[in-house]
């Protein structure tokens, strides 16, 4: 039995009661939504001949459970499965199962027939949420395995029960990288964090000597600037009595030499730092750069490197600027309050006996602070998005004349930035004289006591001075402590989000003794192909057809019918999801990534000029590309004539900042780079639609040349451009109805044929015949 | 002067009476062309719908239909569009109240449980870790309920100032019809992601 959710064992007896024995069942899921919005198990099960559906009211779980725990260890649940409901299918009279999308959750359809005349009509399986899809899924696929084949072969893949974080019993968000954010552990981040800095162990030690030391030094001065300098200089019992300028000289000295020491600190560790930063971010950008394109479409790219540049400075700072502080300060206070108490326990105990309702105020006050910041952050995040936006927009903006409409929205984000703004401030002024006042309080106290013993002997005058100064040397650093907790957090969130860039795995991934093309032929085939980016939905159905070496096809279709995704296919920027492409005969997952990029080239609708020359540009696909090479590329694509018009022709610099090319100039510049490549397999994907017909003419006349012995795979939804295909293919919805040469598909009078008609009636209307 | 977000009229346009429509042709269903049914929880329809290619108004029927509001919260029950399994567009509903009371009661509630939404009705906590937050939520019906959403603050789906959506890591929606009307606790876990 395949059991991809784990059947209470109340389930079982219910059903042998009902006279279905625990061996004939093959397959079991559970589902969790009920038809009337109410949370419950709806188990799908399926026997040789029968599909049950039994849906009954949640297992009881004990007390102390979490659904975490539940989830991990459903054998201590104590299962009473209460049925509500029972429906019977035979196995042979249902098809056509799937998971059917709502808004927020989702539900499961068949369709019935009675036999094989039958149309069918649907019934409804079961309601489930989006947390129970992956279950329904399975079960879809192993009941039509079921069905066909009369077994089940559980694929290994599909029960990857890895996915559950062991610790809480959560999935993890992201099966690729098995890490837990809820369970993760702080120390293990900060021992790989760690790992960047080893490799300079040497200067780390040099750096903590010298942070001891200045530790120490700071501790020191008051003793002289204070006691000695009260007790043994100033008074006339004392033992340097008189002896001002050897204290100057002491207390200078210190001065002086602390502050060497930590200009020292300072300038190795922002070195390391920098060093590792510098590690860190080249790592990033390997690990970016290898990953599949599915990663890119997943997230905000724009935000990627801005990200990893920020986090990336957030940890620097950390180390350098709050890790050094938080090694002295530790050091500091741990040497203060041993001397102090080591000079007068009481007065120690009466200067410290504040300081734990002190941290306390203090971290209220960052708490309240952290929110307001964020509050104002967050306001001044959205007016900024606001200005930027109305500025990049500002033609549409006067077009529209809504100038008075968009001052007004910009009024109100404005305000609120303000407000947020004077209510920081406002807290600001208020809270922190309150704590001060705190601190004032335990001064007064040692210096009532102090005092008062100063005066009955039994204390010196130097030896009180030197407790206040240390009192404050105590008090000072708490703010820096409590502040540090959160610089701590954010400096671990942004090391954990570069890690989680450097973990993602790529999920199209070269074979690791990949077959190496020599001599490319130029030959395509696709077998049965199918492929959805989002689980479910197929974008690419069903599709086969194969292409000569040399020959030229054409691919056509309505927009969105799933085009550009087959070429997409074909470079292996995605991998498919069933059936297979051959390249040569050759499977491309089994290709080396170098032969299947040197030998197909694509020219698509999103053309991208890096910033540079134009030359630069052409040259990115081939930089060993010779002068007269590029010439004659920019040729044939088109190109030359606008670039010759340029003042600086070839060298112009193009990209942000500099001069920008239209729509038109762009694509042909990435034809020029496609065919500089020279490879066997050219597709263009809608390579010359942002062109004027005349100019489209005179590229199609120039690629047709090219074309010669190179298979040659166009994308279009102007027919015309299509004119020199071999062959033909008709996509929509994914699927391939038709297929053939421009003549037969014309005969076949289906779906070419209406959009034939359709563009040259267009035609018609203004008079040309096509 | 209006922001452009809060300006949100609550029933239909009256008439079409822009221009555009002498350019482009809507097909509208009502009673007169079009009569919905409905088994087992599935909606069919037979409605009499111009064909393009024919020019001419052509009497159909489909086994299955699929609806979805043009704009599910400005006007959750106007403006409806009628699907075939393609999610091809049959017509629209311009506004389910003109329609007779049975069919109303038949289209409402294929549309209740398509945009079916668990409501949260307190907060009861919401912990921050490197990214993720863990919501436990009282909902209505279910108490101390957990999920998990990703980057937090663009998973929320914010209809106007205080109608929100929370997008869970499977794709769930919860929703809070007005986070002003939550008691101040749960407004105060949520009140920096607004």
């Amino acid at each position: 039995m395949l059991e991809i959710d784990k059947m209470p064992a109340a389930l079982v007896c219910l059903l042998g009661e009902r006279g279905i024995a625990k061996e004939s069942i093959l397959l079991c899921a559970k589902t969790d939504i009920s038809p009337e919005h109410v949370y419950c198990d709806n188990w799908l099960i399926a026997t040789k001949d029968d599909l049950i559906l039994v849906s009954g009211v949640k297992t009881l779980v004990p007390k102390n459970m979490t659904p975490a725990e539940q989830l991990l260890h459903p054998e201590k649940l104590t299962c009473d499965f209460a049925e509500i409901g029972w429906q019977y299918y035979p196995v042979s009279k249902i098809s056509d199962m799937k998971v059917e999308n709502l808004i927020s959750d989702a539900r499961m359809t068949a369709v019935y027939k009675e036999d094989e005349n039958d149309t069918g009509k649907p019934v409804l399986l079961s309601f489930l949420s989006g947390s129970a899809k992956n279950s329904a899924n399975l079960f879809i696929k192993y009941f039509g395995q079921l069905k066909e084949k009369g077994e089940i072969k559980p694929d290994d893949e599909d029960f990857d029960r890895e996915i559950i974080c062991p610790k809480c019993g959560r999935r993890y968000p992201d099966p690729n990288r098995k890490i837990c954010p809820h369970c993760m552990d702080k120390g293990k981040l900060i021992k790989r964090m760690g790992g960047f800095f080893l490799k300079y162990k040497m200067s780390i030690v040099v750096i903590f000597i010298i942070m001891v030391l200045s530790a120490v030094l700071s501790v020191i001065t008051p003793y002289f600037s204070n006691s000695f300098f009260y007790d043994e200089v100033l008074a006339e019992t004392g033992a340097f009595f008189g002896n001002i300028l050897l204290v100057l000289g002491i207390v200078i000295g210190t001065r002086i030499i602390n502050s060497v020491f930590s200009m020292i600190s300072a300038s190795v560790s922002a070195r390391i730092t920098a060093k590792v930063i510098y590690d860190l971010k080249k790592t990033i950008f390997a690990s970016i750069e290898r990953l599949s394109l599915s990663f890119f479409t997943g997230r905000q790219t724009g935000g990627l490197m801005t990200q990893v540049n920020s986090d990336a400075s957030s940890i620097y700072w950390f180390f350098v600027d709050g890790f050094q502080s938080l090694v002295v300060n530790v050091m500091t206070i741990i040497v203060i309050v041993i001397l102090m108490f080591a000079l007068h326990p009481l007065l120690a105990f009466l200067s410290l006996v504040t300081l734990p309702l002190f941290v306390w105020s203090i971290k209220i006050i960052f708490h309240k602070l952290d929110k307001l910041w964020a509050k104002r952050y967050g306001s001044r995040r959205s007016m900024n998005a606001q200005l930027s936006d109305v500025l990049s927009g500002v033609r549409v903006v006067k077009a529209f004349s809504k100038e008075r409409e968009e001052t007004t929205r910009f009024h109100a984000r404005s305000k609120r930035v303000a407000h947020d703004d004077k209510a920081l401030s406002d807290f600001e002024t208020w809270a922190f004289p309150m704590v001060d006042m705190l601190l004032y309080i335990g001064n007064i106290m040692v210096w009532a006591v102090g005092g008062w013993m100063c005066v009955k002997g039994t204390l010196t005058y130097g030896t009180l001075l030197t407790f206040v100064t240390y009192m404050n040397m105590v008090y000072g650093p708490m703010y820096f402590f409590v502040d540090m907790v959160n610089w701590g957090a954010d400096c671990l969130n942004a090391v954990n989000r570069l890690l989680e860039i450097m973990d993602a795995v790529p999920e199209v991934v070269e074979r690791p003794d990949p077959v190496r093309l020599e001599n490319v032929q130029g030959r395509v085939t696709f077998k049965d192909v199918e492929f959805s980016y989002v689980k479910n939905r197929k974008v690419i159905d069903g599709v086969s057809f194969d292409i000569e070496a040399g020959k030229v096809i054409g691919i056509v279709g309505h927009t969105g019918a799933g085009k550009s995704t087959l070429a997409n296919l074909l470079i292996r920027l995605y991998d498919v999801s069933k059936g297979e492409i051959l390249i040569d005969g050759v499977n491309v997952r089994d290709l080396a990534f170098a032969d299947i990029r040197k030998n197909v080239a694509i020219v698509s609708q999103e053309t991208y000029l890096f910033m540079g020359t134009i030359l630069d540009n052409i040259r990115y696909a081939r930089p060993d590309a010779t002068y007269e090479e590029v010439l004659e590329a920019s040729k044939i694509a088109g190109a030359h004539d606008f670039i010759m018009k340029l003042p600086d022709a070839y060298a112009t610099r193009i990209g942000f900042g500099y001069r920008d090319l239209s729509g038109g100039e762009r694509q042909r510049v990435s034809i020029a780079r496609a065919i500089l490549r020279n490879p066997k397999i050219l597709i263009l994907d809608e390579a010359t639609a942002a062109m004027d017909t005349q100019t489209e003419r005179q590229i199609q006349s120039a690629l047709e040349r090219l074309t010669k012995d190179r298979t040659t795979i166009m994308i279009a939804h102007r027919l015309s451009t299509l004119r020199s295909a071999d062959k033909l293919i008709v996509i929509e919805n994914g699927k391939m109805p038709e297929f053939g040469t421009h003549k037969e598909l014309l005969e076949k009078k289906g779906i070419y044929y209406k959009l034939y008609k359709l563009q040259a009636d267009a035609l018609k209307n203004v008079g040309i015949e096509a | 002067m209006t922001d452009i977000q809060t300006s949100t009229p609550k029933t239909p346009d009256p008439a079409p009476a822009s221009d555009l429509s002498s350019v482009v042709r809507i097909q509208y269903l009502d009673d007169s062309n079009a009569r919905f049914t409905e088994q087992n929880g599935f909606l069919s329809l037979a409605a009499t719908v111009y064909n393009a290619e024919t020019q001419a108004d052509e009497e159909k029927t489909w086994e299955r239909i699929f609806l979805h509001a043009a704009f599910p919260f400005d006007m959750p029950t106007s403006y409806i569009s009628v699907q075939d399994k393609d999610q091809k567009e049959i017509g629209m509903i311009r506004e389910l109240s003109a329609l007779s009371p049975d069919t109303q009661k038949i289209l409402q509630g294929e549309l209740a449980r398509k945009y079916y939404a668990p409501k949260i009705e307190r907060i009861l906590s919401v912990k921050e870790r490197y990214g993720f937050s863990y919501w436990r939520v009282d909902l209505v019906g279910v108490k101390d309920f957990s999920f998990t959403v990703q980057d937090t603050y663009r998973s929320m789906l914010k209809v106007d100032h205080s109608h929100i959506f929370i997008l869970d890591v499977d794709g769930n929606r919860f929703e809070i019809p007005d986070v002003e009307a939550l008691d101040r606790q749960s407004y105060k876990k949520i009140e920096l992601y607004l």
